[in-house]
């Protein structure tokens, strides 16, 4: 067996960027059948909480560590947003052009790509797609501030809350990463003509199963 | 229209005299505007340029001290005072214009 080995060319790798962001709305049975573009995309900070150590004693020692559920939370900040968000935002637009703050707030999926890098191919050596179900966006703050000597566009910025989505076999969950150097090539085509769609289909989120389905092979 | 040529449009409604990056040979009529590019402010998102705008160095030459056109020009949209300065009885207000 060989030695261990740090450092090789090729294996110096790092994760950078996020771009391509979509936002799905779900129809009235919880399906993601509809995705747009979300441009302007700036940072999307990921931030699972929970899974909180609970010892238990026992005999004078430690008998267990009883873990907590964990959940999935994430901070979204962009110069824009797309109009289907407002809804997800507590905005109403049924009247275009006027809209009406502190509504409910509609449940949304959100997929955006991140870029791996190594020393050999650079920010290109591959990427990876997060899949984010059941997102509810937290009323935020929008600084609007005077121009200026200088250009500073607005940085509008969410804090989200997710609820996890049943997966067979395993709990459920809310983020699904897919790795574009690891899994068939063929099958993350097929995976991103259903997120990003194509001429005769609209931009879907497909469920966690689905995508687990896809990559699970023949 | 170019950005550069609404500037150059919008300069010349101070005076007539406007002048972008003239070479050492042009005869300047006072008074006058002089420009050129200095910088550029670039913001990014999804992994890309997504807004860039560009500075412009705006100098006004003026025999005047009391011109009225560096007020026009301070009065610009992201427009800040730079420096003042006088050369051969010449008085040269800089500022430091995005558009």
């Amino acid at each position: 067996m060989a030695p261990l080995t740090w450092d090789d060319v090729g294996d110096r790798l790092y994760e950078v960027g996020v771009d391509h962001g979509v936002l799905y709305l779900p129809d009235s049975a919880g399906v993601y059948n509809t995705g747009v573009a979300w441009n302007g995309l700036t940072t999307v900070t990921e931030s699972p909480s929970g899974a909180d150590a609970n010892p238990q004693y026992a005999d004078n020692i430690k008998y267990l560590n009883l873990i907590a559920a964990e959940e999935f939370g994430a901070t979204i900040e962009a110069f824009t947003y797309p109009d289907e968000f407002a809804a997800c935002d507590g905005t109403n637009i049924d009247t275009p052009g006027v809209a009406v703050g502190q509504q409910g707030r509609q449940m949304f999926g959100l997929s955006y790509r991140t870029k791996v890098g190594n020393d050999v191919d650079g920010v290109d050596h591959g990427y990876k797609l997060h899949l984010v179900y059941g997102c509810q966006a937290a009323p935020s703050e929008k600084a609007y501030a005077t121009i200026n000597d200088s250009p500073e566009a607005i940085s509008f910025s969410w804090d989200v809350t997710t609820s996890p989505h049943p997966v067979t076999g395993m709990k459920p969950t809310s983020l699904i990463v897919v790795d574009s150097t690891t899994v068939d090539p063929a099958d993350l085509t097929s995976l991103e003509t259903l997120l990003y769609g194509q001429a005769a289909t609209p931009a879907a989120l497909p469920t966690p199963d689905a995508v687990i389905a896809l990559f699970a092979g023949p | 229209m170019a950005q550069r040529l609404q500037l150059h449009q919008l300069l010349e409604t101070f005076t007539p005299n406007v002048y972008f990056q003239p070479p050492t040979n042009v005869q300047l009529k006072y008074p006058c505007i002089v420009y050129k590019r200095d910088f550029a402010d670039t913001k990014f998102a999804d992994d890309v340029p997504y807004n860039h705008t560009k500075r412009y160095q705006v100098t006004i030459i003026d025999r005047d001290p009391d011109s009225d056109i560096p007020d026009q020009v301070a009065a610009m949209p992201m427009s800040l005072f730079n420096r003042f300065y006088t050369a051969e009885n010449l008085n040269h207000d800089v500022y430091s214009v995005f558009f």
